[in-house]
């Protein structure tokens, strides 16, 4: 550590030193005089025989930039007079003031700002909870556990709601159950006669249904790998110790499953706290407003001091779940050890209830993938909602030219905003996860090569911290830092590029897990024997780090990728009509109006998302599963 | 003049105790040298040293007279530009190459050029016996085969010393024995210097000109093997080398155990040492062991013991005597004539006692 603090001389100081160290070399003399220099220099060469430490400090201050600084700024606003508040706030600009929080938290419309939507979204949470642990836990145990039908089927297709944008579904609904609070086409249940109330057709009922769809997967995935990795034989024991199955239940099997069911809850609940598309497109129209959309709302109003509020309040509230989390993980490792050899599960056979367990997941499926998808892409080829008479279709909607619409009057295939939103999403999600990947993999290299050992943890958590802060509230605070000229990085609010840089931060937690596991399952023996026989550094990454580490860097790229392509919070804030992506130009349309184009946009999307996913698991032979969960 | 050599070297971590302290060792040219001792003695620290994969705390390096390491000088040469050869323990195969890219990786970098390159690696593939898979990859490679790549590897470059770091140690009992062979004969062919890291005692013994036995980051005795066991220079070195173990019996401190009286009066009256003795070590194999009482020598000590068990190895016998409550084991070549429970007489000579003081340390007879 010491040999670090004392090998940081500037420039300067460096060449002053070889040519000391040269002279000394001449002069033995000099050398016992000044005992003191050699050893500087030595500590220098040591430290410095590698550019580990050059990078590692400027990853430190990259990522202090990237993360540390736009949170803090981000703060800061909450407490400091915003511009055009001057008279209200009874202070001048750039002065410290409790206006916004008082604002927030405490005025006459705190209720409407604040405690409504944190209501609102906490009930939304619990619901989504309640629902996905009643849905995921028995499917779980059937996917892992029993021998119902068509298991390994089952096991992929009921993890696809995950793979697809949550607001897909959304839309879907709306398309169902739209009544006429809004404008716009009907939907298909008051084409046939029926208006849905309000209730049904919008807020908490349709939100909390269709994230509790969405998140299931989650329940599934987490839940059934403890299952998978729940030994029998600790089953088997209790049984031959004459307990019977609903004992085994209760006193095994549900203590040592608790870890891994409360890790869900919590991971859905930090995901709910974010989800900004669904509570948009369905809460809105209602006025039903979670802390998500009320702080979308509060920036859309240029009120940027109380967004700052709500930001930190999201955050602060997803930082403390997954700290509860992790607190759980690091619990349930304490059962995991006490585990011997390779964990045995057995298969119960369900008899007589096979068939019905089978249907249950069918239904499922049916509900929370195959009717959503449906109606959407029939919706994309129905001129009049459900009306299912041959000469309705068309395909207009997709490849028409010269329709009869006041705008967009092309097939959306044909509209050249959607090219340009795709190519907006290829290139800068592209960039960004490229970024993220090769940042990662540095990141990875860092950490486990950095004899500093400050510096690999710190990198280590300021990578991962963007995980503990909902995508929005993340967005804000790029916002109120790239918003103005700050030093010499001019505004960046508009340009591509600080939808990148916010990106690339927010994808930073997965891309920096996969290169810290890969440098560390390769270990420094590869390279440092590529060092023996007498390979710089460069020599070294290219010949032998870079190549070994190609499958780790294709990984760590496609997931964020797709993660990237079915992002909308984060750019909802940060994207303007010339840098939209396709989630954002879908929401665009949505407010328009244009359904069957917001709607064909959302497929693509989706079938992005869903085919991107099947090649990552294919080219990486990974499961999805193993990326999940932290 | 000594190839390398490490003068007052200390490494230490951050913690207090250093992995290395004070190690004073000069390897000669040509020769197999092998540092020995106990997992986290510091023998693999002291090999990393030398690669300059670490870099010292104290202390200095040389190897051929030109100084690599050494803080008070400001010296440090980066294990690039060292031009040392490390094997290691998990041989460290690039994965992504094929052998022969392997093997070529360091002379391509040297830029030697194709024709030479070629022939040194087809003599050291040859030479070694894996030039058949010269286009597999590693991981289609068994372990004794990825262990040749590996020292294939470091050979081809012809380096001025070849550090291996346990590089026999993730290999079954049958092969390693074929790979030690094998190891001898590369350095009789070579003649490159090897420093060889175990913490096997028989390897150690059946490869080395010299063994460096290292405890607790300390140098405990140098010397060829035939040195380090039969003239131990302290209780660890003695304890450390030999199976099975040599038997150590306390003559002060005896808590006034039979065996422990017996060999103190022998002692007192054999070497003369009164008082300075504080334990005794009897290699198993310098006791002779017989069903009938021999005739008695004054430079002998012997005695009868009830036999406590006969453990059968194959090829020979050890036997566990219990003397008043005190073990004392004895191997035998001849099949004992006695059972287990039956009285058997011991005797050793003089010179098959090895005398320690009260600090562990040798005393010459």
């Amino acid at each position: 550590m010491l040999a670090y603090r004392s090998t940081c001389p500037g420039h300067e100081d460096r060449s002053s030193l070889m040519q000391l160290q040269r002279s000394s070399r001449n002069k033995p003399t000099i050398l016992a005089e000044r005992r003191r220099r050699p050893r500087l220099i030595y500590y220098f060469k040591v430290g410095w025989k590698e550019p580990t430490a050059i990078i590692g400090a400027l990853m430190v201050v990259l990522f202090a930039y990237l993360v540390i600084v736009p949170i803090v700024t981000l703060l800061h606003d909450a407490v400091e007079v915003q511009f055009g508040d001057a008279r209200r706030a009874k202070s001048e600009v750039g002065t410290w003031t409790f206006y916004y929080l008082y604002r927030t938290l405490a005025s006459p419309i705190a209720q409407i700002l604040f405690w409504e939507p944190l209501i609102h979204t906490l009930s939304v949470a619990t619901g989504v909870i309640l629902i996905s642990l009643s849905i995921g836990v028995p499917l779980a145990w059937l996917l892992s556990r029993s021998d119902m039908y068509g298991r390994r089927w089952f096991a992929t297709a009921l993890i696809v709601p995950y793979m697809l944008p949550s607001w897909t579904f959304a839309l879907a609904w709306r398309t169902l159950f739209r009544n006429r609070t809004v404008g716009g086409q009907q939907g298909w249940l008051e084409s046939l006669g029926f208006t849905p109330p309000d209730w049904l057709a919008f807020g908490q009922v349709p939100i909390t249904i269709i994230l509790a769809l969405h998140y299931a997967p989650f329940v599934i995935l987490l839940f059934g790998n403890a299952l998978r990795s729940f030994d029998s034989q600790l089953e088997e024991s209790a049984r031959i110790l004459g307990a019977s199955s609903g004992t085994v239940a209760w006193q095994i099997i549900f203590p040592l499953m608790l870890p891994a069911l409360l890790s869900a809850i919590i991971l859905i609940f930090a995901k709910c706290l974010g989800e900004f598309g669904v509570n948009y497109l369905l809460g809105l129209p209602v006025d039903y407003n979670v802390l998500a959309t009320s702080l979308y709302r509060s920036i859309s109003s240029r009120q940027s001091g109380v967004a700052a509020v709500l930001a930190g309040a999201i955050m602060l509230i997803g930082i403390i779940s997954l700290l509860i989390d992790a607190r759980l993980v690091r619990e349930s490792r304490r059962f995991v050890t006490v585990g011997g050899k390779g964990a045995t599960s057995r298969i119960s056979p369900l008899g007589m209830y096979r068939m019905p367990a089978s249907v249950f997941a069918a239904l499922i499926f049916l509900v929370s993938v195959g009717l959503p998808l449906l109606v959407l892409v029939l919706s994309t080829v129905m001129r009049i909602p459900a009306d299912f008479s041959i000469e309705n279709f068309t395909l207009d909607y997709w490849i028409g030219q010269n329709l009869e619409t006041v705008a967009l009057r092309t097939g959306i295939l044909l509209t050249p905003d959607l090219w340009s939103a795709a190519w907006n999403t290829l290139r800068i999600v592209g960039l960004a996860s490229l970024c993220s990947g090769l940042l990662g993999l540095m990141v990875g290299y860092v950490v486990v090569r950095s004899r500093v050992r400050w510096i690999s943890s710190f990198l280590r958590h300021v990578t991962f911290f963007p995980y503990l802060v909902p995508g929005i509230a993340f967005a804000v605070a790029y916002l109120s830092l790239f918003a103005v000229q700050r030093g010499p990085i001019p505004a960046l609010y508009g340009t591509g590029l600080i939808l990148i840089l916010a990106l690339t931060a927010d994808q930073m937690p997965y891309s920096s897990r996969a290169g810290i596991s890969a440098m560390m399952q390769l270990g420094k023996d590869p390279e440092e024997a590529a060092q023996i026989t007498g390979a710089g550094w460069l020599r070294r990454m290219l010949s032998v780090v870079i190549p070994i580490q190609k499958g780790a860097l294709v990984t760590g790229t496609l997931l964020p990728f797709i993660s990237g392509i079915k992002g909308l919070s984060l750019f909802v804030v940060l994207a303007v009509p010339s840098t939209d992506v396709l989630t954002t130009y879908s929401l665009r349309l949505i407010d328009s109006n244009y359904t069957q184009a917001a709607n064909a946009v959302v497929l693509i999307i989706a079938a992005m998302a869903y085919f991107g996913t099947l090649a990552v698991q294919n080219i990486t032979k990974t499961n999805l599963a193993e990326g999940l969960g932290g | 003049m000594p190839t390398i050599s490490l003068s007052r070297v200390t490494k230490s971590y951050d913690d207090i105790v250093p992995a290395v302290s004070d190690l004073d060792l000069e390897i000669g040219h040509g020769e197999f040298m092998c540092l020995l001792g106990p997992s986290g003695c510091g023998k693999s620290t002291t090999l990393r040293v030398i690669a300059g994969l670490e870099n010292l705390t104290e202390g200095e390096i040389r190897i051929g007279g030109r100084v690599l390491d050494s803080s008070e000088q400001g010296i440090f040469v980066p294990p690039e530009k060292r031009g040392a050869g490390l094997v290691f323990q998990s041989y460290a195969l690039w994965p992504h190459l094929t052998v022969e890219r392997n093997v070529s990786f360091g002379l391509r970098l040297r830029k030697i050029p194709t024709v030479e390159r070629k022939q040194r690696v087809a003599f050291v593939m040859e030479t070694l016996g894996i030039a058949q898979f010269r286009n597999r990859y590693p991981s289609q490679l068994s372990g004794g085969q990825q262990q040749r790549v590996a020292l294939a590897r470091m050979l081809v470059v012809e380096p001025n010393v070849l550090l291996l770091d346990e590089p026999l140690s993730n290999l079954d009992a049958k092969l390693r024995l074929k790979m030690r062979a094998e190891l001898k004969r590369i350095h009789a062919e070579f003649g490159t210097t090897i420093v060889f890291v175990t913490h096997d005692q028989w390897e150690a013994m059946t490869l080395s000109t010299r063994i460096a036995v290292m405890n607790e980051g300390s140098l405990q005795q140098v010397g060829s093997p035939d040195e380090i066991y039969n003239s131990p220079s302290n209780l660890f070195v003695a304890e450390f080398v030999g199976n099975p173990p040599i038997n150590i019996i306390p003559v002060i401190d005896d808590d006034g155990e039979e065996l422990s009286l017996i060999m103190r009066e022998f002692v007192d009256r054999t070497f003369n040492k009164n008082g300075k003795i504080g334990s005794v070590g009897i290699r198993p194999e310098a006791i002779q062991l017989s069903a009938n009482n021999p005739s008695g020598n004054f430079r002998c000590l012997a005695s009868q013991a009830k036999v406590s068990g006969i453990l059968p190895t194959g090829g020979s016998w050890i036997v566990e005597l219990d003397i008043a409550g005190s073990p004392l084991f004895v191997s035998m070549i001849e099949p004992p004539e006695f059972d287990s429970g039956e009285l058997a007489y011991f005797q050793v000579d003089q010179t098959g006692l090895h005398l320690f003081n009260l600090d562990g340390k040798r005393v010459a007879c």
